[in-house]
């Protein structure tokens, strides 16, 4: 490739120097405002063929086409069709004008549009847009590509593809991140360098939006994980208004005396973004003259990505966990949701296995009525923009693998290439191309090997056909194949040597599916954390499992001999696990600590799990308590209702939230729940305290308020009737009628609604009936209730108060 | 006018600092035991799986600016002097929309229905956070995309049913931008369904 050689050329003797803004330069030679520059350029191409050369003439090595926004979808804006031809005569153009001594980069901007999973664009459609303009600027004679400027990384990937796919032709991509760091979608600098350079970009980097001095940090970050050259392409500074204009506050001397510090930093190839000038570029090309590229870092990387985080592999450090139980497989609530392309619970669990420790997670759609290709795209599309675990790819569907490598978002995980000939000669050029790692696992044409030489013997098959595509050891995970020891005594052994020789031999990273080991056997637990250990003394660097058995808690003390018994099992003292079953038949695997309160008097108890919202273990400290002789009048007396007040104090005094205080109600309403039946036996009706009749006014659908406004006044012993939301003046004045309140509720949150509620109040005066009315919601105010003649309360402890002063006054 | 423009997802960070807020959690005066935080978080972390975020927005030329309304290109006057403030130094209005999706609601409703009102508020407090961040997040991402125009959006935004800019503006934003097809419904009291849904309108302007 003649440009790789060029630039390999200059790279061995100072940085390779980019050229710098166009659309600044535009704009100050007369670009007016709303058109689009490239189709201006082709009414002016005096004004860009200027441009070029005046770069060309400071020193840049390679300059942009003028063509950022020269794709279909943004020349639709201008109603413009003919993307392939505009690019075509604007490459053209910069070759004319920059001459035959520099390189013409065809540039190649966002879309404007969204790609999935982020937007509506399809991954196929971005691809079709960049390769009609990729082909354009080809066509136009262009050295290399450059997709710049990109905020959303699946974009970017769908470009790198669309260029990928044309030819094999150098390709720089660079990502626009902000100060702080990330794109708006999330990525980091060094998430999108092992996404990219996975892809197969020939140099990965950052322009614009932040000047030289910030864009230094990205570049460093980047450094120690980069195969391919760094680009920094920064803006001359911030932008700021001077007299209702934009200006970029660095000079070129300013801006060229960051150059040092990029070039330190890790960056090859270096230019100016917005607000930079051919002044810019020039002081810095003379700044550079005598700088040399750092080398690049020798030790190979094995990194995955979501599209918010790299994880990286590193052997000698902690252990990494996948998680697995994302698989319809035996769940059945996972396979009904899957196969009516439901993601709720999918996400849940994707979930509670982050929250749990796991660093990536494993996704497997593969089941009876479920359709895997369809399903691997929804799951993706869910999961990417969801969390930030990267995704383990499992499936052994060659296709579904391909369609999920196309889609995601990242550096994904295959689970699993082998050594079976058809496998691997279909997944090798995919895995590639995608540029993701893979679990190799050691299964050839004749099945499971036995040994552990066998298993050796095929993974440096793999590893050997691997050199072909361009993949070495780095790009893959060697599974050490579990196997139940149940069934296989001899397994374990084998498994243990295939891992100890990857590891320490290979170099490699080794993983095992961890639960394989204890099938079929009881006390399973203790079986995988012995052999856990035993992986781990071998090298072992990742775990597939469920996260929450390998980061829980661990095992008391006492039950260090249960991990006893399964080492004898695992390493075949005992053999056929003769002990190890026995011993699990006759004892419980995990005795339960007891937890209690038992300083409390049961009325503590009582008022504490009142305070506390712990609503579960009511029921039995209220049975216990009337066991003791507590008289249930007593208990509503003396703790639930000074509980209930002690809480609406503290939230008065916002030492409570509204999440505590309706947990205490909760825990309250379960409390007299319990006690009813008793209170009735004692005749405790005379403790109502009067019928509130409730309701969210007609139109209005919003009734969380109104809900807890209900429960509230339930746990002081109000009777409520709740007529629910959306009900109508006439239904309301029915309820009143039939249950006679002493009190009318009326609740809205919207303007348009809240006027049902002067309608409900007109109409009861009109009808001649008699009751209070407190009002209550988000655009409800003190003086709009006084205006209609009702109460007001802001909250739901303001609306017991309220509603106790109307029943007192009555 | 062009087609709204969808995000089919809105990728914001969990908003817990707001969530809290909102539920009248304060630094300094809120006691908050272990045991009773695991349970807002983990009722957090249940709706963030129920949530889906999606946004939506629309460019539409402005053609006049009154001292009580705003003309669009498309032959529809708002009528706001709030508005048309807002809008002094803009050519274009910029209309978007976000919504949390319908299966959060379900589950706010049947938590109510079910006696588990406290883990519902924290529902209802993320869904209504989710929903505000992503317009924020349209607006930085706009922001982002038209600096390269030389354009950005006014500071402000107003929603139908704030000020003068009556709620029944919310039937004609509903249909320019399409809601229907983000599986967005409008009540005759101009309600969007699913509830944790929001619109708004902001100006686009030259920086220059």
């Amino acid at each position: 490739m003649a440009t790789l050689k060029r630039l390999t050329e200059i790279a061995k003797k100072r940085p390779i120097m980019l050229d710098g803004a166009t659309g600044t330069e535009l704009q100050k030679a007369g670009l007016p405002q709303g058109v689009s520059p490239e189709l201006w350029c082709t009414q002016h191409p005096e004004v860009i063929r200027g441009i070029h050369a005046a770069y060309t003439d400071a020193g840049a090595d390679i300059i942009y086409t003028c063509t950022f926004g020269a794709n279909a979808a943004k020349l639709s804006q201008y109603q413009h069709t003919g993307a392939r031809e505009l690019n075509k005569k604007l490459a053209l153009l910069a070759r004319e004008a920059a001459g035959e001594g520099v390189l013409i980069a065809g540039d190649i901007g966002p879309t404007g549009y969204f790609v999935e999973p982020f937007g509506t664009l399809t991954v196929e459609e971005a691809v079709a847009i960049f390769k009609e303009q990729a082909t354009g600027l080809l066509e136009g004679g262009v050295d290399l590509l450059v997709i710049e400027t990109m905020m959303d990384i699946q974009e970017a990937r769908a470009a790198l593809i669309a260029a990928k796919e044309i030819g094999d032709i150098y390709t720089i991509v660079t990502m626009t991140y902000e100060e702080r760091g990330r794109t708006l979608n999330g990525t980091d600098p060094v998430t999108a360098l092992i996404t990219l350079q996975g892809l197969g970009a020939d140099a990965v980097g950052c322009n614009c939006s932040t000047g030289p001095d910030d864009m230094q940090a990205f570049i460093a970050a980047m450094k120690p994980f980069s195969k391919v050259p760094l680009v920094a392409k920064p803006n001359a500074g911030m932008p700021h208004t001077v007299d209702g204009r934009t200006v970029f506050n660095m000079g070129p001397e300013e801006f060229a005396s960051f150059g040092r510090g990029l070039v330190k930093s890790g960056a090859d190839m270096i230019g100016g973004c917005c607000g930079s000038t051919p002044g810019h570029i020039r002081t810095l090309s003379r700044a550079l003259e005598k700088e040399r590229p750092l080398t690049p870092p020798s030790e190979p990387v094995s990194a995955v990505t979501s599209t918010r985080r790299a994880v990286f592999l590193d052997r000698k450090k902690r252990l990494i966990v996948v998680g697995e139980r994302i698989n319809p497989t035996g769940k059945s609530r996972l396979a009904q949701e899957l196969s009516e392309g439901s993601m709720v619970y999918l996400k849940q669990l994707a979930r509670e296995q982050a929250s749990q420790g796991a660093d990536l997670l494993d996704i497997n759609v593969g089941a009876a009525h479920i359709d895997e290709k369809k399903t691997i795209e929804q799951v993706i599309y869910s999961l990417a923009p969801f969390t930030e675990c990267p995704l383990v790819i499992d499936s052994s569907n060659a296709s579904v693998i391909e369609r999920a490598l196309r889609l995601y978002p990242g550096r994904a995980l295959i689970n699993s290439v082998s050594g079976e000939t058809e496998k691997l000669e279909r997944l090798l050029p995919v895995m590639a191309r995608y540029g993701a790692m893979a679990i190799l696992l050691p299964i050839g044409d004749g099945g499971v090997p036995e040994t552990a030489q066998e298993r050796k013997d095929i993974v440096c098959s793999v590893l050997q056909k691997a050199k072909s595509y361009g993949l070495d050891i780095s790009d893959f995970v060697i599974d050490g194949l579990t196997l139940s020891v149940s069934s296989n005594p001899q397994s374990v052994a084998h498994t243990l040597e295939v891992i100890h020789w990857s590891s320490s031999r290979l170099k490699a990273h080794t993983i095992i599916g961890l639960s394989n080991v204890s099938f079929g056997l009881p006390g399973r637990r203790w079986i995988n954390a012995a052999f856990l250990e035993m992986a781990r003394d071998k090298g072992l660097s990742i775990v597939i499992a469920d996260p929450s058995h390998i980061t829980g808690p661990a095992p008391p003390a006492e039950e260090a001999s249960y991990l006893d018994l399964a080492r004898a099992v695992l390493v075949g003292r005992d053999r056929n696990a003769a002990r190890f079953i026995a011993h699990f038949s006759s004892a419980k695997e995990s005795p339960k600590k007891e937890t209690g309160t038992e300083a409390l008097s049961p009325s503590e108890t009582l008022h504490s799990a009142i305070l506390n919202g712990d609503k579960e273990i009511v029921a039995g400290i209220i049975t216990g308590a009337l066991r003791c002789g507590y008289v249930p009048a007593a208990l509503v007396d003396d703790v639930i209702i000074p509980g209930i007040l002690e809480v609406g104090d503290l939230f008065d005094k916002k030492a409570y939230f509204l999440p505590q205080l309706i947990a205490s109600a909760e825990a309250t309403k379960e409390a007299f729940s319990v006690l009813a039946p008793y209170l009735e036996k004692e005749g405790d009706a005379k403790r109502d305290r009067g019928t509130i009749l409730i309701a969210t006014v007609k139109g209005d659908i919003h009734d969380i308020g109104k809900n807890i406004v209900a429960l509230m006044l339930r746990n002081h012993r109000f009777n409520v009737i709740d007529l629910g939301k959306d009900v109508s003046s006439e239904a309301i004045i029915a309820g009143i009628k039939r249950h006679k309140p002493a009190i009318v509720g009326l609740s809205a949150l919207m303007t348009t609604t809240m006027t049902g509620m002067k309608d409900v109040i007109d109409l009861v005066e009109n009808e001649g009936l008699e009751c209070k009315f407190i009002v209550g919601g988000a655009v409800v105010t003190s003086s709009y209730a006084r205006s209609i003649g009702a109460a007001y309360a802001k909250d739901s402890v303001e609306a017991v108060r309220v509603t106790e002063q109307l029943i007192k006054k009555e | 006018m062009d087609d709204p423009i969808v995000f089919d997802t809105v990728p914001i960070q969990i908003p817990t600092d707001a969530i809290y807020r909102r539920l009248g959690y304060r630094r300094a005066s809120t006691r908050l035991s272990d045991e009773q935080k695991e349970k807002v978080e983990q009722a957090i972390e249940y709706g963030m799986s129920l949530v889906r975020l999606q946004g939506t927005y629309l460019r539409i030329p402005i053609q006049e600016k009154k001292t009580g309304h705003v003309s669009l290109l498309t032959g529809v006057v708002l009528e706001s002097r709030n508005l048309a403030h807002l809008l002094k130094g803009s050519c274009e209005i910029i209309m978007m929309a976000s919504t949390a999706g319908s299966h959060i609601i379900d589950a706010i409703q049947a938590d109510a229905d079910e006696g588990n009102l406290a883990r519902a508020v924290v529902l209802d407090a993320l869904a209504s956070e989710m929903t505000d961040g992503a317009l924020d997040w349209i607006v930085e991402r706009l922001n982002r995309e038209f600096r390269r125009e030389n354009k950005r959006l006014t500071r402000r935004r107003f929603s139908a049913g704030y000020g003068d800019f009556a709620l029944e503006n919310q039937r004609y934003i509903h249909s320019a931008l399409r809601l229907k097809s983000l599986g967005i419904s409008i009540t005759e009291y101009f309600i969007l369904i699913p509830e944790k849904s929001v619109t708004a309108v902001c100006g686009l302007e030259h920086f220059l």
